[in-house]
């Protein structure tokens, strides 16, 4: 199989066993966002300590196997990064850990974890005095 | 025309290849056979010309196709008058003609609509924003959990509310469901409610008779029965239609403009307003030829068995739930389902790898599935091109998915 496939085995096992799934207690940050295409939603808890490291992460919802792989791969990612680095993470960045070629129709789906961070972010104005 | 060939007449299913197009998604729209692409594309080609207006011969052949197609659906529909046959952009256009116009006239705050659970977003959402300005009560009919209207409980809530409107579809766009329209409409008559059955799901699978049921209205859409997008047919009792405000106010449609006011044209004129759309029209007719040239009631057998063979085939996909009927009786060749553990999405794009269109979502129908606890289901829709080699390719790469996602 392509290495490259959106349904490679590596990407199944994050879709079997997602990484950092669920929810915590006292997030300092949270967001929820809708899938457009097919209703499904996701919701990001960070929480950040007085430096601006991201200390922990949990996402939770029902979601595909792309949304739910790529934001388990995406938080994994999340985990020590400063909310400093997150702001200036683009769509590219889950393209290059996903590793993966995919077609417009189900591109949403992967980077549904990239539109919740966003929404955090956009949201959340003591971010910047934070940082 | 020979079933058994009609495949070979659409163009799409020429390309060969190691993954040949099965096209599962005939419930959103069908393939179109070339007949009705010629047609469209010689009266471009060499009869182009606005409708009514025209005196000269390119103008007064183009109405006379025109109004032919008009004369060749009340035939199909069995319509008593050629003027009830009314010329829209398609299902959805006419039920909103039908919601906007009955709102305005007939209905008074606190009046009941009665929708059935399984209605298309198109016969529901009209309404809705109606109720809203009208102050209408909107109820619906519940589904049994084999996705059908038991006739009781529907009698029973036309007893309890004395709806003024019963909307019900003919053939359910997700469950496959026949329902039973004849009964439905007998027993909306007898409390005086009007009757709108929505054929978009049935017109190019079963005989459409506007009298059996007794229909008020009746909707469908050209491009679910072969045709061209953007065409599509209101049908309305002659007596009703007279009443009935128009939806598009413009050219076309009038009687007589003067500063003061307007007169509106006879019937259909009233409800067509604008240039319409005159090479859809054609391939509409040619649609409605091509369909009876086969003949309903083989289109009708040879999917029965294709339902029959479906049912039994996809039982043998590990893990799957299928909404609705389970017999071939009573019942059209669409399947929607789901597979415990694979998102709908993810099913859809395997299969596409190959060469298998499917549906997944809730299919403008949220409230059906709301019903069976779901957001979405997968959706194959067949008629009467696809093969039984076809549904084995289904199955085969349904069970392989399965596989891949354990
Ligand atoms: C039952 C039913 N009603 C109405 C419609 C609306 O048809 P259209 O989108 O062609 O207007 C559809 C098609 O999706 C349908 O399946």
């Amino acid at each position: 199989m392509n290495e490259n496939d959106i349904y490679r085995e590596e990407i199944l096992e994050h879709y079997r066993h997602p990484q950092n799934f669920g929810t915590m207690k006292n997030p300092t940050y949270e967001a929820e966002a809708i899938h457009p295409l097919c209703g499904d939603s996701i919701l990001l808890q960070l929480k950040v300590n007085p430096k601006g490291v991201v200390t922990q992460v949990r996402f939770s919802g029902s979601g595909c196997a792309i949304s739910t792989a790529s934001s388990s791969i995406f938080t994994e990612w999340m985990l020590g990064k400063t909310v400093k680095k997150l702001k200036t993470v683009g769509t590219g960045q889950i393209q290059k850990l996903m590793r993966a070629q995919i077609g417009p129709a189900r591109l949403p789906c992967m980077l549904l974890s990239h539109v919740v961070l966003q929404k955090i972010l956009s949201a959340d104005a003591s971010f910047v005095s934070r940082d | 025309m020979n079933i058994n060939t009609v495949r070979k007449e659409f163009p799409i299913f020429q390309k060969r290849g190691a993954k040949p197009l099965a096209y599962f998604d005939n419930a959103a729209t069908t393939q179109k056979p070339k007949a009705i692409i010629d047609a469209m594309d010689k009266f471009y080609r060499v009869g182009n010309a606005p409708v009514h207006r025209g005196v000269y011969a390119l103008a007064e052949s183009a109405t006379e196709k025109y109004e032919n197609v008009r004369d060749h659906v009340k035939d199909f529909i069995r319509a008593k008058h050629r003027e009830e046959i009314i010329f829209t952009s398609g299902a959805t256009a006419s039920i909103n003609m039908v919601v906007s116009g009955l709102a305005e006239t007939f209905l008074r705050e606190g009046d009941h609509i009665l929708l059935s659970d399984m209605e298309h977003h198109a016969m529901i959402v009209p309404w809705q924003a109606a109720a809203k300005r009208k102050k209408l009560k909107l109820n619906f009919i519940p589904l049994t959990k084999d996705g059908r209207i038991d006739l009781d409980v529907f009698k029973k809530m036309l007893a309890k509310h004395k709806p003024k409107f019963v909307g019900v579809t003919h053939v359910s766009n997700v469950l496959g469901t026949v329902n039973p329209v004849r009964e439905m409409a007998a027993a909306a008559h007898k409390i005086g409610a009007i009757v709108l059955v929505d054929a978009a799901q049935s017109a190019a699978h079963l005989p459409i008779d506007v009298r059996k049921p007794d229909c008020d209205f009746l909707a469908f859409s050209g491009h679910k029965m072969y045709g061209p997008n953007g065409i599509g047919i209101l049908y309305g009792k002659r007596k009703l239609l007279e009443k009935l405000p128009p939806l598009m106010y413009g050219g076309h449609m009038i009687e007589q403009v003067t500063r003061e006011k307007t007169t509106y044209a006879p019937l259909p004129d009233k409800f067509e307003g604008g240039t319409p759309p005159v090479a859809e029209v054609i391939g509409l007719g040619v649609a409605i030829s091509f369909l009876q040239s086969v003949g309903l009631k083989t289109i009708q057998k040879h999917e029965e068995k294709l339902t029959a063979y479906a049912l039994r085939a996809l039982k043998d996909v590990p893990n799957i739930s299928l909404l609705g009927p389970t017999t071939a009786k009573g019942r059209a060749p669409v399947f929607s389902f789901t597979i415990a553990g694979i998102h709908p999405h993810d099913i859809a794009t395997l299969l596409d790898r190959e060469g298998i269109a499917v549906r997944a979502g809730h299919h403008c129908a949220q409230i059906l599935h709301e019903n069976f606890s779901l957001d979405a289901s997968v959706r194959v829709s067949l008629c009467f091109y696809n093969t039984v080699s076809e549904i084995d390719r289904l199955v085969s790469a349904l069970s392989a998915i399965v596989k891949k996602f354990q």
